[in-house]
C-alpha cells in the first residue's frame, strides 16, 4: 500500500461483503417462495424479501464503489485522501442508516415505516428500488455529498489521471442523478419518466464509468501495460457508454405513455448499448494479452477478465435479448427481465467490486503483492462456482420467461398471471438450485480470506 | 500465456489478422454471408500469405464461421423436426441457443480479435 490513508477502504469493503451475503439469503428465501408462496409468512411477506434483496444489492455495491475511490484516488492522485477521518466518519453513517433502514423494512410494515419517518412531509416512498424512507434518501444524499467532496478535493490537489477524472464524473453523475429520487409528481408517466432517471441513467449511464475506471485501474496494475493505451481505451469506452445509454433510456418508454417516438429512439440506442460492453471485454483480453508483467496475483487478473466478458453476456446480450420495442412489447416485465438484470448486475457490477476487492485487500492486509497461492486457489474456485451458478440462474429464468410470455401472453387462450407461474415452477426450482449453488460459491469466497500460506515472490 | 514485449505495436500480418476477426464477428453479428463472403476472399487471396499470423486468423475465422453455419442449419433443421416456429418448445430452444451457443462464438471472436491486436495467433478451440 503506497499511502496510509488508503486503508479506509478496508472497512468499505468489509462491510460491502457482509451486505452482499445478506442479499443473497434473501435472494434464496424470495426464490423459494415462488414455489412455496407461504415459506415465512407473515414474518417475511414477498415484497418485503423482495425490497430487502434489492436494497441491499444497491447499497453494498455503492460500499463497493466507495472503497475503490477511497483506495484508487489515493495512488491516482499521488497523495493521501483530504480526510480520512470524514471518509471513516461517513462510513459509520452510512452504514448505521442503511442497518436501520433494512431493520425498518422486516420489523414493522411498509405503510408504518412511512408514516413514522415523516413520509408525508416529503413523499418519495413506495416506488421500486426507491423504497427508502425519505429520511434515509437524505441521508444517502449527505453521505454521499461528505464522500464527493472528499474524493474531489484529492482529486484537485493531486495529480490528475484519466482513471481518476472517469471515476470522478461517474460519482457526480450517481450523486445528481439520485436527486431525482425526491421529485415525485402525481402523475404516473411523468413519476416513471424520471424514475428512470435515477435507475437507468445509473446502471447504464454513470455506473459504467465507475465500472470503466475501476477496470482500468486494475489492468494498469496487473499487466504493466502504458497508462496511455488504457486510457485511450477507457475513453472510446465510456464516450460509447454515454453516446448509446442516455438516449438508450428510452426502452424504458415504451408503454409508460410517453411519446411513440421514444419506440424508434430506444430500440436504436438502446440496440448499440452491447458497444462498450463488446468493446471492454476486447479491451481486457487484449491489455492482458499485452501484458509486460507476471503479477502474482492471478485472482484479480481472472475478476477483470471475468467482468468483461459477464458484462457483455448479461448487459449486452441478454439486454439486446427483448431491448427491441417489438420484442419488448411481449418480453416486458417478464421472466427475461429478471434473467437479464441478475447477470447484468453480477457481470457489470458485482463482479468488478470483488475485482477491486480481489486486487487492493491482500495490500491492504499487509501482503506484499497479492495473496499466498493457496488462497488464490480457493478464491478461484469462488469465482467458478459463483459465476457458473449465476450462468445457470440466468439459463432458467430465460427459460421461464420465454414459458411465461408464450402461456400468459401469445397463445389463443392466454392464461393468467398466477396460471402460468404454476406451469412454470420446474425452472424456480432449478434457479432456486442454483441460488444455492451460488451461495456456496459465496461461502468459499470468505473462506478464502482465512487460507494461510507462503506468499509468492512479487 | 507469456508477458509480451511488443505493447502496442504493429507487427506483420496484424492488419490482416484483425480485418480476419472483425469480420467473423461481423458475419456473426452485423452483415451475415456478406462478411463471410469477404472473409472467404480474403483467405483465398492470402492462403500463402508469408505471415503465420495473417494465415492463422484467416484460416481459423474461416473454419469458426463454418461450424457457426453449419449449427444454425442443423438447428433451424431440428425446428422444423419438432413442428416449426409455432410452439413454445421452440422458442426456448431458439433463444437459448441464440443466448448460449452464438453467444459463446462471438466471444471466442472476441478472445480471437483480443489476440490479433496483441500480434498472437488463435486457435478457435474446435475441432
Amino acid at each position: 500500500m503506497q499511502y496510509q490513508s488508503q486503508a479506509v477502504a478496508k472497512p468499505y469493503f468489509i462491510a460491502a461483503l457482509g451486505l452482499f451475503a445478506g442479499q443473497i439469503l434473501f435472494g434464496l428465501i424470495m426464490g423459494l417462495q415462488y414455489v412455496m408462496g407461504d415459506f415465512l409468512f407473515p414474518e417475511i411477506p414477498f415484497n418485503v424479501a423482495r425490497m430487502v434483496h434489492t436494497n441491499l444489492l444497491i447499497v453494498w455495491l455503492l460500499f463497493g464503489f466507495m472503497g475503490a475511490a477511497y483506495y484508487m484516488v489515493p495512488e491516482e492522485s499521488e497523495r493521501e485522501i483530504h480526510s480520512p477521518k470524514l471518509a471513516l466518519a461517513l462510513f459509520w453513517i452510512f452504514l448505521i442508516a442503511g442497518a436501520l433502514t433494512i431493520v425498518g423494512y422486516l420489523a414493522v410494515p411498509y405503510a408504518t415505516l412511512a408514516k413514522i419517518t415523516g413520509n408525508d412531509l416529503l413523499p418519495t416512498m413506495g416506488r421500486e428500488f426507491l423504497e427508502q424512507p425519505t429520511i434515509t434518501k437524505i441521508g444517502i444524499v449527505i453521505v454521499v455529498l461528505g464522500f464527493l467532496f472528499n474524493i474531489t478535493m484529492t482529486v484537485l490537489k493531486g495529480r490528475k489521471t484519466v482513471v481518476s477524472s472517469v471515476m470522478l464524473i461517474g460519482f457526480w453523475g450517481l450523486a445528481i442523478f439520485f436527486l431525482f429520487s425526491f421529485y415525485n409528481p402525481e402523475n404516473l408517466v411523468l413519476d416513471k419518466y424520471f424514475w428512470w432517471w435515477v435507475v437507468h441513467l445509473w446502471v447504464e449511464g454513470v455506473w459504467e464509468l465507475i465500472l470503466g475506471s475501476i477496470l482500468a485501474f486494475v489492468l494498469i496494475k496487473v499487466t504493466g501495460v502504458d497508462r496511455e493505451v488504457i486510457e485511450k481505451w477507457l475513453y472510446i469506452i465510456i464516450a460509447m457508454t454515454l453516446i448509446t445509454g442516455i438516449i438508450g433510456t428510452g426502452h424504458h418508454y415504451y408503454w409508460i405513455g410517453a411519446p411513440e417516438y421514444w419506440q424508434v429512439l430506444g430500440s436504436i440506442f438502446s440496440a448499440l448499448e452491447p458497444i462498450p460492453f463488446f468493446m471492454m471485454a476486447v479491451f481486457a483480453f487484449n491489455m492482458v494479452n499485452q501484458r509486460r508483467r507476471e503479477h502474482p496475483n492471478k485472482a484479480a487478473t481472472l475478476w477483470a477478465l471475468g467482468t468483461a466478458v459477464m458484462a457483455f453476456l448479461g448487459a449486452g446480450v441478454w439486454g439486446f435479448l427483448h431491448t427491441l420495442a417489438p420484442v419488448n412489447f411481449y418480453t416486458h416485465g417478464s421472466q427475461i427481465t429478471a434473467a437479464h438484470g441478475h447477470m447484468a448486475f453480477y457481470g457489470a457490477y458485482v463482479m468488478i467490486v470483488l475485482c477491486i476487492i480481489s486486487y487492493s485487500m491482500p495490500l491492504m492486509r499487509g501482503r506484499a503483492a497479492a495473496n499466498p497461492p493457496k488462497a488464490q486457489v480457493v478464491e478461484m474456485w469462488a469465482f467458478w462456482v459463483m459465476t457458473i451458478s449465476m450462468v445457470f440462474i440466468t439459463l432458467f429464468l430465460t427459460g421461464a420467461g420465454i414459458l411465461q410470455i408464450w402461456l400468459q401472453r401469445m397463445g389463443d387462450t392466454p392464461m393468467s398471471f398466477m396460471a402460468g407461474q404454476d406451469q412454470i415452477a420446474l425452472f424456480y426450482w432449478l434457479r432456486e438450485i442454483a441460488g444455492v449453488g451460488f451461495l456456496i460459491g459465496l461461502i468459499t469466497y470468505f473462506i478464502s480470506f482465512f487460507v494461510g500460506g507462503e506468499e509468492q515472490a512479487s | 500465456m507469456q508477458p509480451s514485449d511488443n505493447n502496442s505495436q504493429e507487427c506483420e500480418g496484424q492488419s490482416l489478422a484483425v480485418i480476419a476477426e472483425a469480420l467473423y464477428l461481423s458475419n456473426l453479428l452485423l452483415v451475415p454471408g456478406l462478411s463471410f463472403a469477404v472473409l472467404l476472399w480474403l483467405h483465398l487471396k492470402h492462403r500463402k500469405h508469408e505471415s503465420e499470423l495473417a494465415q492463422s486468423h484467416l484460416y481459423e475465422t474461416v473454419k469458426a464461421s463454418l461450424w457457426v453455419g453449419v449449427l444454425l442449419v442443423v438447428v433451424n433443421i431440428l425446428i422444423f423436426l419438432m413442428g416449426g416456429y409455432e410452439s413454445a418448445n421452440t422458442w426456448l430452444v431458439v433463444i437459448i441457443y441464440f443466448t448460449t451457443v452464438h453467444s459463446a462464438f462471438v466471444l471466442l471472436g472476441m478472445l480471437g480479435l483480443a489476440k490479433a491486436m496483441a500480434c498472437k495467433v488463435w486457435r478457435y478451440p474446435l475441432p
